[in-house]
């Protein structure tokens, strides 16, 4: 594939970054339902407990923990697909 | 490749075939996470550090991962070739 003009280059950045703000409102709603659905059980109150306070603060701590180790692995792996599968 | 007697890709098209790239490495990286996220992490939630325990399963649920890709892609390729190429249409 050819390279891209200018114009088709600053296109397609406007189109990743929208793509982007629409991965992090998924990323955002992923974490809510999951920490929610692990953390809160609790129906007898409106309000959080401190409990399920806690739970979340710390769900949300080591889901981006998670999303940052497996970002780099995924990095390294998919890197290292693309060249096999270049070299085959 | 001198492209004679074929279309060179419009704009379009080319903006497209990025993108689109990009979203399948996208779509991967999501659905790794959270699959990965599911087997290894301790759903109590009683830490907010990784434990070095779920650290290493992440970093092996991630190699698995990709060579599960790698394996299902060749024999899938392998499968459909050997049935006629008809199969999924691909």
């Amino acid at each position: 594939m050819d390279g891209l003009t200018a114009a088709e280059s600053r296109e397609l950045d406007q189109r990743l970054q929208k793509r982007q703000v629409k991965e992090f409102m998924s990323v955002f709603g992923n974490l809510v339902d999951n920490c929610f659905t692990a953390c809160v059980d609790d129906f007898t109150s409106k309000a959080l407990s401190g409990r399920e306070s806690g739970c979340i603060s710390r769900c949300v701590l080591k889901s981006m923990s998670t999303q940052t180790r497996l970002g780099e692995r995924f990095g390294e792996l998919n890197a290292a697909m693309t060249a096999e599968m270049q070299r085959r | 490749m001198f492209g004679l007697g074929r279309p060179q890709p419009t704009s379009a098209e080319k903006i497209a075939a990025v993108e689109n790239e990009l979203k399948v490495v996208a779509e991967m990286h999501s659905r790794m996470v959270k699959i990965c996220t599911l087997k290894c992490i301790d759903k109590t939630y009683r830490e907010g550090d990784l434990s070095k325990g779920e650290s290493v399963c992440l970093d092996r649920c991630a190699a698995k991962f990709f060579e599960t890709h790698q394996k299902i892609s060749d024999q899938l390729q392998k499968e459909t070739q050997a049935r006629g190429g008809g199969g999924f249409g691909m």
